[in-house]
């Protein structure tokens, strides 16, 4: 009896030390789940040899806490570049990338590179990956048949104006729950050119939002994709990603739902998502490996393809898909990206004084 | 004999309704050829073919499993030996801190466990090289930790109520006190164990929160595929492999009801 006990505990040890132990080229990417194209890594291993591990986390937070920990073993990590990455640039958990050596670093949209230029001088630690809009999306139909020609298409009036909020009310409008979004977006309605934390700004702003508090059904990031597409909502606001998914939901339910997803003419905020090189990678070496093929074209315009998420490679524009080359909710029209804003760090102050003004405009007092 | 009251019919199908009416909708949209969850698109296997071709999901639930089952094994080993000192050495100093020690991680909340680990693991790096990166170990060692604490309720409740008299009884007739444990105890405490082993199997399956704080390179679980497929939307092919684990679950417990029942059969 002893004996069998005994070979069962040294089996057990056996499994433990079953950890790979190849002698071949790792590269670590750590990032959601199909957030590439399904070819991606296998060409990339096949190009290289270098074999690819590809791990998922489920939030930003969960990818934060692991770089803040340390030796996190991962080569290569997509966070969002606010706060997320901005965050860490400033703890100095990143190395640079070499970026300017990196062949068609120059095909790399000027525009968004000057964007993330305030927590990234000089673009040496972050490369742009995919970007998107915070924008509204809306149940083409319904909407079209409750405001007939008062029907305001593109633009911010959707929730923020309080003569037509009301109307839409009863059909369900949403909003984000997520102060600095839904400020800056009312900010962006008044006609502000850029996010403003001040307290006067700030203020405006909330009187805004507080004014049609009444016809807001929710406030929630992710519950409007399904409520979008089975038509029990009628005007969300919410990330390009998430309302271009309750499009296609909708489409494929085929139950005569169409969104309309659009960047407000007034200008929206722009969210970037960057890859970067923590700066304890076992193999940065092949981390910039990947980086440089990242950057041709095919490659990323097929992750676009994939992914329906703009990329910043303008020599990849031409690669892409008819469908989301002309998307406007992809590709916004030049006239409104001039118009799209950044969402800077808030110092702590600023941050407090927002969620204050937050818990009020929600509890609605 | 209780009579049949329709009341008590109807409770207990609202009973069994509560508990299965989730898991049936969910196999029944497993076949569902719309990808919404809220439409039904008409009758397809589709997603059974998709997911024999997700190569990431599917290790992903492979590495759910193997931590799962190894992590019931030494939580079941573990656990039983607390339960046996909690239950055995209760005039030893140390007794009652120990009670509390080892349960503690029942009543403590996940995120915690999670990150206190995942700075135990770096410190431990740092100082003295082990474990050496995080993954598949680090992951296993997380699990044991707080599935121990369960198992150790279980089988200190069975170990408790165990008549000793059977243990005595050998003793006196000559057992080694390591026989007597292997062949009266065990035997006895049997049920427990198992539950304990699919309780400790169940929870870390489960886990996202503990797992995602100390998973490392090439150790995504199942749930992290889950969780992380918000992101660009959740296919009902995680419904396909919850249908597969579901039949591979009901037809193990089928057939050791089977087994049981006769074994009753031919005792009796």
């Amino acid at each position: 009896m002893l004996k069998r006990v005994a070979t069962t505990g040294l089996l057990m040890l056996g499994l433990l030390h079953l950890a790979p132990t190849t002698a071949q080229e790792t590269l670590r990417i750590y990032n959601w789940s199909d957030y590439i194209a399904e070819d991606t890594l296998a060409n990339f291993q096949q190009q290289t040899g270098i074999r690819v591990v590809y791990d998922l986390y489920d939030s930003n937070e969960m990818l934060e806490a692991k770089m803040l920990a340390g030796r996190s073993g991962y080569d290569l990590v997509f966070p969002s570049a606010r706060p997320f990455a901005e965050r860490l640039m400033k703890a100095k958990l990143y190395q640079p990338i070499d970026s300017h050596s990196l062949s068609g670093w120059q095909q790399l949209d000027a525009d968004i590179l000057a964007s993330l230029q305030d927590m990234d001088p000089g673009n040496q630690f972050l490369l742009p990956y995919m970007w998107g809009t915070t924008g509204l999306a809306y149940n083409r139909d319904k909407v079209a048949a409750i405001l007939g020609d008062d029907m305001p298409g593109d633009s911010w009036r959707l929730v923020f104006d309080p003569a037509i909020a009301s109307r839409l009310a009863g059909c369900g409008i949403a909003l984000m729950d997520d102060a600095l979004e839904v400020l800056v977006a009312a900010q962006a309605y008044l006609g502000m050119g850029r996010a403003d934390y001040s307290q006067q700004a700030l203020q405006q702003a909330a009187a805004v939002v507080a004014a049609v508090r009444p016809q807001v059904r929710y406030f929630h990031n992710s519950q409007t994709i399904n409520d979008l597409a089975n038509g029990d909502l009628c005007v969300a606001h919410g990330y390009s990603g998430d309302m271009l998914q309750a499009q296609s939901r909708a489409q494929e339910a085929g139950q005569g739902v169409h969104i309309e997803y659009v960047v407000p003419r007034e200008g929206a905020v722009v969210w970037t998502d960057v890859a970067a090189i923590p700066v304890d990678a076992p193999n940065p070496k092949a981390a910039k490996q990947f980086l440089s093929y990242l950057l041709q074209p095919q490659v990323i315009a097929d992750i676009s393809n994939s992914v329906q998420y703009a990329n910043a490679n303008l020599a990849a524009t031409a690669l892409l898909d008819e469908q989301i080359r002309h998307h406007p909710g992809i590709y916004p029209p030049a006239a409104t990206r001039q118009r799209l804003l950044t969402l800077p760090l808030p110092e702590d102050k600023q941050a407090r004084l927002m969620s204050r003004t937050w818990t009020r405009i929600k509890s609605g007092k | 004999m209780l009579k049949k009251h329709p009341l008590l019919v109807l409770a207990l199908v609202a009973g069994y309704a509560f508990l299965y009416a989730p898991i049936i909708s969910l196999v029944v949209y497993s076949f569902n050829d719309s990808r919404l969850v809220t439409v039904w698109g008409g009758f397809s296997t589709r997603w059974y073919g998709e997911l024999m071709n997700n190569e990431p999901l599917l290790e992903a639930a492979w590495m759910s499993i193997k931590i799962a089952g190894l992590n019931a094994s030494l939580a079941v080993v573990l656990g039983t030996l607390a339960a046996l000192a909690l239950v055995r050495l209760r005039k030893q100093r140390g007794h009652q801190s120990l009670g509390v020690m080892v349960t503690a991680p029942l009543v403590m909340p996940e995120i915690m466990i999670g990150l206190s680990l995942l700075l135990l693991f770096v410190a431990m790096e740092d100082v003295f090289g082990w474990p050496q990166g995080r993954g598949m170990l680090t992951i296993l060692l997380a699990h044991v930790t707080f599935s121990m604490a369960y198992v150790t309720v279980i089988v200190q409740s069975r170990l408790a109520h165990m008549d000793r008299s059977l243990e005595e009884a050998a003793l006196d007739l000559g057992a080694r006190p390591m026989t007597v444990f292997f062949t009266i105890t065990l035997p006895l405490i049997a049920p427990a164990l198992g539950a304990g082993w699919l309780l400790a199997f169940t929870l870390s399956m489960d886990d996202l929160v503990i797992a995602s704080f100390v998973s490392g390179p090439g150790s995504t679980t199942l749930p992290m595929v889950v969780y992380s497929s918000v992101r660009l939307g959740v296919s009902p092919q995680i419904n396909a492999l919850a249908t597969i684990i579901i039949a591979v679950v009901a037809l193990a417990v089928l057939i050791t009801g089977v087994s049981l029942y006769r074994k009753e059969m031919r005792q009796a």
